[in-house]
């Protein structure tokens, strides 16, 4: 089975987390970027031909990918191409994703033994089995499979796409750009079609000004009979990062054995660039309780329920709790945090208070001294 | 095929058994063992290579290679598989002349591959060893080679009086030549250890391997033929003086001390290094280490992979290891992928990759201040039963 893998990259909806950055270039769980999941599901399912899509700030992006080596997508046949909008056929960007696709034709076409599609974005984060995905997807005769989880519907939460299904796994509603009720199920933004139905649709949307995916393709395709539906439930962890709170809380959820066996599942690795760092060290009056560590600290303070990057250096007598404290971070002797997301390459002074909560957790930008 | 020339080659010796390792290099090459959390003991010397600007390294391989063979792979880690850079093993093979078969000594693994050698036409080429633990820029050592003249440039270093004839000394000139050469002296004049670290030129080192293997008596070995003939032959050698962290780990007293030299605030040795210091690794696809809230880690290294739930002191923990509940570690290296059950004490150990710990097992002891410590080892994949006691300087 040949498969075409083709990630999107998401538009930034973190504040000053994607600032100058996309959501798959965010950095997530210690020592990765959210892109690495969608990378690493294709990776692990075989799929040797890629395409990433990206709309804008797609340096960091290219600077943490490169040529695909760590997931084994640095091949001579396929691998991996950047898909900016001026890699493509029209220099200025998309409305949606099938005008994407439409732009990034060049791809499509060169992928002529690719038989099957897997869309995947960056913000939803899981280690799904794409293999089973795509095996079920054939088996259905479907057009379309749609990747859902249920319960993250809750009411409050604005989804991309939702379904609502009967007992049999039957699609009976959907919703876009909705807030939908309990009773439907959240699409994970993983979509996998047979090439050449996609290649036709594309060009039929386009040519009525249609472009947005979950819309206009799938929902109304849907809704008037001419587009067939097969729903796959993911029953593992997915992290649904869209919201500061959500990254917030999915990131600190990974001190939670359960989540960190399903999502960093060891016969799914998720792989990552190489940064060439020494282990972690933990000094004398070093207090780690509950926390996700990655390589290149060095440890003296208090550190509970917290996640830290790669080379985050906690003084003495600080106390860190309940963060996310991303790469190369310094935290002065006797400063104290709480509810906070460091980005990378901040200073906090000795002796520096920063408090935030919960909900509204404090962000300190990438760089500052605080 | 086309091969540009090099002004510099490394040829790195690694196919020795490291019998003084004993139940560690029963599979496996002393150079592909376990050190420092995520490291193996061929990492030192190829990323010197690599700081050091040297991208054509020759890896001459003969005990238990399959697992260092797998590690170096392409040298894809060391950055030393572009277009013009290569990290080659170089296994014993068979041919039709002289040049067949198992090395039979360090200087006649070079002998054996010298076409490997003349492919890159190299101006000098280092000779390294893959046992030591250090951090060295090979290219300062060949300008300085180079800015004296000289046909060979070994690199030493002062050890204690005591100690050193255990070693090879070079007695030298206030200049630093060397007009005298003694393996292993009962008696030493000097105290200016070899390092095992050689730098040559070719064509001087070419010719010498040459005449040595017309020589029966030989032992076909850098220390006792090679530079000791160069010497007697008149030719310009030179002692260029290291003084930085070097350690030998050919034991399982050093393999563990010189872990255990890595912790602390401002350790003897300083695996953290900037632009040109870095030691590179092969590294596994493991997730950040999880710190449970029963965990208490002192003064000790912790890898990615692990999960840790007892208590670790003054310890190094590899990637990918499992610390149960009320498990505690003192004093003790712990290599990859070990899984020390709850309730187990290892003090004083070297567990072997993949080694197991079970529930409530004793591994090794503690040791009077001062009193010589009896490391306790576990082989690649071996299992301390519940419940049993490995005692101290025990294998298993």
């Amino acid at each position: 089975m040949n498969v075409m893998g083709i990630i999107f990259t998401n538009d930034a909806t973190m504040g000053e987390l994607t600032n100058k950055r996309t959501m798959a270039s965010l950095p997530f769980g210690g020592r990765y970027r959210q892109v690495d999941f969608a990378l690493s599901n294709l990776s692990c399912a075989g799929v040797r031909h890629v395409g990433i899509i990206s709309r804008y700030n797609y340096q960091s992006l290219m600077n943490h990918i490169g040529d695909g080596e760590e997931w084994g997508l640095e091949l001579e046949e396929g691998g991996l191409e950047f898909l900016t909008p001026y890699a493509m056929t029209t220099t200025h960007t998309y409305r949606g994703k099938l005008e994407s696709l439409n732009n990034a034709w060049d791809f499509l076409e060169y992928g002529a033994d690719d038989e099957l599609v897997v869309m995947i974005d960056s913000a939803i984060l899981s280690n799904v089995d794409l293999t089973d995905v795509l095996n079920k997807h054939v088996a259905s005769g479907k057009d379309v499979t749609v990747v859902t989880k249920a319960g993250i519907a809750n009411g409050e939460k604005k989804l991309d796409l939702a379904l609502k299904l009967d007992e049999n796994g039957e699609v009976t509603d959907m919703v876009v750009d909705y807030v939908a009720d309990k009773d439907y199920v959240a699409s994970m933004d993983i979509f996998v079609l047979n090439k050449a139905w996609l290649m036709k649709s594309v060009k039929e949307m386009i040519a009525r000004d249609k472009f947005h995916m979950d819309r206009d393709l799938v929902m109304g395709g849907w809704q008037r009979g001419v587009v067939s539906v097969n729903v796959y439930q993911f029953d593992g962890v997915a992290m649904f990062n869209e919201s500061v709170e959500e990254y917030f809380n999915n990131s600190l959820s990974l001190i939670k054995k359960d989540v960190r066996k399903d999502i960093f599942n060891g016969n799914h690795p998720v792989y990552t660039k190489v940064r060439d760092r020494v282990p972690t060290y933990y000094g004398e009056g070093c207090e780690v309780e509950n926390c996700v560590i990655a390589d290149g600290c060095i440890l003296e303070g208090e550190v509970e329920e917290s996640v830290l990057f790669r080379q985050v250096t906690v003084g003495k007598g600080a106390e860190v709790e309940n963060c996310v404290i991303m790469n190369d971070a310094v935290i002065g002797e006797g400063a104290e945090l709480k509810y906070a997301i460091l980005d990378k390459n901040v200073t906090v002074t000795p002796g520096a208070k920063l408090i935030g909560t919960k909900k509204n957790p404090i962000i300190v930008k990438r760089g500052e001294t605080v | 095929m086309y091969f540009q020339k090099k002004r510099v080659i490394a040829m790195l010796l690694a196919g020795g058994q490291g019998s003084r390792l004993k139940v560690l290099t029963q599979k496996t090459a002393k150079p592909a063992v376990p050190f420092g959390g995520k490291y193996r003991i061929i990492d030192f010397p190829l990323s010197n290579c690599v700081n050091s600007g040297i991208d054509t390294v020759g890896i001459l391989t003969q005990y238990q290679p399959l697992e260092l063979n797998e590690y170096i792979g392409n040298g894809q880690p060391w950055g030393l598989n572009k277009t013009h850079s290569c990290a080659q093993v170089l296994p014993p093979y068979e041919r039709n002349d002289k040049k067949s078969g198992w090395y039979e000594g360090t200087a006649n693994a070079i002998y054996k591959n010298i076409d490997f050698v003349d492919r890159f036409d190299p101006d000098y080429v280092v000779v390294l060893s893959g046992d030591h633990i250090y951090k060295m820029d090979y290219n300062a050592m060949v300008e300085y080679h180079v800015a004296h003249n000289a046909s060979c440039t070994i690199a030493v270093r002062n050890v204690p009086l005591a100690e050193a004839s255990r070693f090879g000394i070079l007695n030298t000139n206030p200049d630093n030549s060397i007009y005298e050469f003694e393996e292993k002296p009962p008696v030493p004049k000097s105290t200016n250890a070899s390092m095992g670290i050689y730098c040559f030129n070719w064509k001087v080192l070419r010719e010498a391997l040459m005449a040595d293997e017309e020589d029966p008596n030989s032992s076909k070995d850098f220390g006792k033929n090679i530079i000791p003939n160069l010497l007697n032959a008149g030719h310009k050698m030179m002692a260029y003086p290291f003084d930085g962290y070097w350690k030998d780990v050919g034991t399982i007293d050093s393999l563990w001390e010189a872990n255990m030299e890595l912790l602390g605030k401002n350790p003897e040795f300083d695996l953290r290094g900037g632009k040109n210091a870095t030691i590179y690794a092969r590294n596994s696809a493991l997730p950040s280490s999880y710190i449970d809230e029963e965990a208490k880690i002192v003064n000790s290294f912790v890898a990615e992979g692990c999960e840790v739930y007892g208590t670790v002191k003054h310890s190094v923990i590899s990637v990918g290891c499992t610390i149960g509940e009320g498990a505690r570690i003192e004093d003790t290296v712990v290599m990859p992928g070990v899984v020390i059950e709850a309730g187990a004490i290892v003090r004083n150990a070297i567990l072997g990759e993949n080694s197991k710990v079970c529930k409530n097992a004793v591994v090794g002891g503690a040791f009077a201040e001062g009193e010589k410590k009896s490391i306790s080892v576990t082989s690649k994949g071996a299992v301390v039963e519940a419940n049993t006691v490995l005692l101290p300087g025990d294998m298993l």
